[in-house]
């Protein structure tokens, strides 16, 4: 997972792949919570860590697991299973430490296992006023990823699309 | 661009400051009725230079102003204007209107300066230019003369002539290679008892190796001591009287290499003139002929600016080196457990003492570096003064001392708000109108003290006035009225109890605000931003005699000594200034009173704090507790802690922008090791611990 961190600025084409469609193509990072797949924007992340110590702060929004220091910086590690509502349970073997630009500051986002960077083409994403119903306002929408293995629509992997920052504006909320 | 920008910026500002400052010493010679004409030049040069350099950078409606104010300042320089009260303040006005433009982005467009306004004012106050009476005729000064003085050189002399102020011509020679020493050296002795108007070769030339010199000179002493000042070997002084040709023409013929060609009157905007050239070596003379480009040009040899955020880069890297050390040291206690490596240890201990050594001498360099004397803020005050005096029809004399005093550039930016309001509070509430003081007996003139000092690791600023002071009695009724506190609270608050509700929130003796003291802040809001910077303020009055308020700051935020505390399994930071003494905890002794836990410590008794119960942590340590008594100002507490875990230098960091809120947390710092401490908010921990018993206290009665 590591090469992750120092991914390249540009995407590499398909040779299949058009101009229009290489423009499209969103790049996601897919991580597991509580058995499901959710991704952020990749442009998002800064940087994927294991789990250093984490401080906790006394008095701090529920959602607030504590602070790291990231190089000198104290950086808030937010629990993502408690800000999405999900049962809470203690991180385990491949858990790690997103840390995503919410504008103005990056903050840790706890979650139980990275799973990998999809380039999600437009008829791969399904979004939010598309899918319809009562979706919370900080999911974009929903991919779905063709595999080589399983071109059925049906069987496909599905990822909850994550925009961060109403996600973690909760935190004002408390 | 943009550090280009920054470095305007950080220019601009000095010399607006600059300017600030020799508006106020201008204002003192104004009333004192002494010479200003020195002032008024250095005012004038540096409203040019701000032109010139904020024409360079885009600021144009800045160098529009400062172009309006140049014009002024120039009428006044020449003696097309007088100094007058009004004129001072329009030029106070300037400085006010050249720092909020300086606020602003000069691509701004919208902007909140009303600069045309401004530049109404200034038009009105320079169109009352008095006439100026021409007393030179009388002296029948040489036609040639006059032509090559310039236009401020014959104002001042015709000045001088119509003060009344003799004339007097000095022969002097001097040798050409000493010439400059010389002439220094003339001024430097003349400066008390005579104005030297000009100086011009005299007709008479010299050899090859000297040149005579022609001093025109204005004073009012006697020839007889001008001659002892200034007499040398080879000078002849001479009075020149009414009728009488004070210099003898120059023939610039004769002096080709030193005498410049016809000599062409300086037009009346000497800034966009060149200097008139006399002579060949003449940097003194260049110096006092204004200014032009020169002094924008010039820069202050052996000083840079540098952004604060690069030095708190580098206090990052050597907090980053003291986790290096550390671990060195824990390395070097590994080694010395085996004993075939005992030698290497012992070496490798040497060199770590040596690294710590010169890491210490780094970081007092750099905390030195940022470091700043409290006067630049000071002098803003003594202009907020000058003003809300006025405003008010008071008279206030400022008395600043301890200026030079050294703090943290960054605590100085936090500083200006909190004083200026201190400040306005002082002349607005404290210092009464003249006549009400003079029928209290005092002299209508009321005195501001502003002191400043260092103490120990902390810096001390008192703002003293000797105004009407602030009745405990008043105060607490407008607390009962304002539901602050309880008629019964209220009956056994002490004085220095009561004097403390002008902190509180929403607390204000005047019903309507004044349009100075009420602008949106009040007391509280100050208590709050000094809390901010780790200190306190603290009020001390007394009715009739005056108010005097004391801040107390740390020297530095950057990095700190503290105090590493256990509770519940975490360590906790705290700035070791803020701790007074640390003794084992004795539960038995803990006393409940009113609702609040207190021991007795030496007869004292001190309110004590759980930081486990406080923090919502559960301790599960057993056995023995530590106290520590924490102090900032007058306030004090115990807090009850696991553990005392040694003290540290620490770099203290901000807390990402989600959790500024939280309250008794200052911030962190890395240990090391990936271990992260908090930074306990000790003036912040203190209010909430001693406010908040207080208002269970009251609570309880009710």
């Amino acid at each position: 997972m590591s090469e992750l961190v120092k991914r390249p600025t540009i995407v590499p084409m398909r040779p299949t792949g058009s101009e229009t469609r290489a423009a499209s193509l969103r790049e996601i990072l897919a991580f597991a919570l509580a058995d499901e797949s959710y991704g952020f924007p990749l442009a998002r992340v800064r940087e994927i860590l294991k789990l250093p110590p984490i401080t906790p702060v006394p008095r701090a929004p529920r959602h607030v697991l504590g602070i790291v220091s990231v190089r000198g910086v104290i950086t808030t590690v937010v629990d993502l299973r408690r800000l999405m509502r999900v049962e809470e349970r203690p991180p385990e073997k491949h858990a790690r430490i997103l840390l995503v630009d919410v504008g103005g500051e990056v903050l840790g986002a706890l979650v139980d296992e990275v799973l990998q960077v999809h380039r999600l083409a437009e008829d791969e994403v399904e979004l939010a006023g598309v899918v319809g119903g009562d979706l919370s306002d900080h999911v974009i929408g929903v991919g779905r990823p063709r595999t080589r293995r399983d071109q059925d629509h049906a069987g496909r992997e599905l990822i909850v699309l994550l925009d961060p920052e109403p996600l973690f504006a909760r935190l004002e909320r408390g | 661009m943009s550090d280009l920008r920054d470095e305007f910026l950080s220019e601009a500002q000095e010399i607006v400051e600059s300017l600030s400052r020799d508006l106020l010493l201008l204002d003192q010679a104004h009333k004192d009725g002494s010479s200003s004409q020195e002032l008024v030049n250095e005012v004038f040069r540096a409203v040019h230079t701000l032109k010139g350099i904020a024409g360079m950078f885009g600021y144009a409606r800045l160098g529009e102003v400062a172009h309006a104010l140049e014009d002024l300042l120039d009428d006044l320089r020449l003696g097309r204007q007088n100094l007058t009260t009004e004129l001072l303040d329009v030029l106070f006005e300037g400085v006010e209107v050249f720092q909020r433009l300086l606020a602003e982005s000069p691509d701004a467009e919208v902007s909140d300066v009303d600069i045309i306004a401004f530049l109404e004012q200034l038009t009105s106050v320079g169109a009352s230019r008095p006439p100026v009476e021409d007393a030179l005729a009388a002296y029948a000064i040489d036609a040639s003369v006059l032509a090559v003085l310039t236009e401020y050189e014959e104002h001042r002399l015709r000045t001088n002539v119509a003060k009344g102020v003799g004339l007097y011509r000095l022969k002097v020679r001097f040798s050409l290679a000493t010439i400059d020493t010389q002439l220094e050296d003339l001024k430097a002795r003349a400066k008390s008892i005579a104005e030297i108007i000009t100086y011009l070769p005299s007709a008479s030339g010299g050899d090859g190796d000297a040149i005579d010199l022609d001093v025109l000179l204005a004073s009012s002493a006697t020839a007889a001591t001008l001659e002892d000042v200034l007499g040398g070997e080879g000078a002849v002084l001479e009075r020149l009287t009414r009728g009488t040709s004070p210099v003898a023409p120059v023939r610039a013929t004769e002096h080709h290499a030193l005498v410049p060609p016809p000599p062409v009157r300086t037009p009346p905007r000497p800034t966009s003139a060149p200097p008139a050239p006399r002579m060949p070596s003449e940097p003194p003379l260049a110096k006092r002929e204004v200014t032009a480009d020169q002094l924008s040009l010039r820069s202050v040899a052996h000083t840079v600016r540098v952004d604060i955020r690069k030095l708190d880069h580098l206090m990052n890297v050597v907090g980053e080196l003291a986790i290096v050390r550390t671990a060195v040291m824990r390395l070097t206690e590994k080694l010395r457990g085996r004993p075939e490596l005992r030698q290497l240890a012992i070496d490798l201990h040497r060199i770590n003492r040596g690294f710590e050594r010169h890491l210490e001498e780094l970081q007092d360099g750099i905390l030195d570096v940022r470091m700043v004397p409290l006067g630049q803020t000071f002098d803003r005050l003594a202009r907020i003064v000058r003003q809300v005096a006025r405003e008010h029809d008071k008279e206030v004399v400022l008395v600043v001392t301890g200026a030079e005093t050294e703090i943290d550039k960054l605590i100085v930016e936090e500083l200006s708000d909190p004083l200026m309001h201190l400040i306005r509070n002082a002349i607005d509430h404290g210092i009464e109108a003249p006549k009400t003081r003079e029928l209290a007996g005092k002299p209508p003139g009321g005195t501001l003290v502003l002191n400043a000092y260092q103490k120990g690791n902390h810096v001390v600023i008192e703002i003293e006035d000797d105004g009407a002071g602030i009745n405990p009695q008043v105060l607490i009724e407008t607390a009962i009225r304002r539901g602050i506190v309880s008629e019964e609270g209220a009956a056994d608050m002490g004085r220095d109890e009561a004097l403390q509700l002008i902190f509180l929130p929403g607390f204000s003796t005047r019903l309507r605000a004044s349009d100075l003291s009420g602008r949106g802040v009040g007391m509280d809001v100050v208590k709050t931003n000094i809390g901010r910077l780790g200190g306190v303020i603290d009020v001390q009055s007394e009715v009739g005699t005056g108010t005097k308020l004391t801040i107390t700051l740390p020297v530095t935020l950057a990095i700190i000594s503290a105090l590493l505390v256990r509770v519940a399994e975490r360590e906790y930071a705290l700035p070791i200034t803020a701790v007074q003494e640390a003794i084992v905890f004795d539960p038995k002794r803990v006393r409940r009173v009113e609702g609040r836990e207190v021991v007795t410590l030496r007869g004292e008794t001190l309110t004590i704090c759980r930081l486990d119960e406080l923090f919502r942590v559960q301790s599960k340590a057993r056995g023995r507790r530590y106290l520590v008594v924490v102090a900032v100002g007058q306030k004090r507490m115990g807090l009850v802690v696991d553990g005392l875990e040694g003290q540290q230098d620490i770099v203290i960091k901000a807390l990402g922008k989600s959790l500024s809120r939280v309250r008794g947390i200052s911030g962190a710092t890395d240990l090391g090791d990936q271990r992260v401490a908090l930074v306990l908010d000790a003036p912040g921990l203190l209010d909430e611990v001693l406010t908040s018993t207080e208002r269970t206290l009251q609570e309880g009665r009710r």
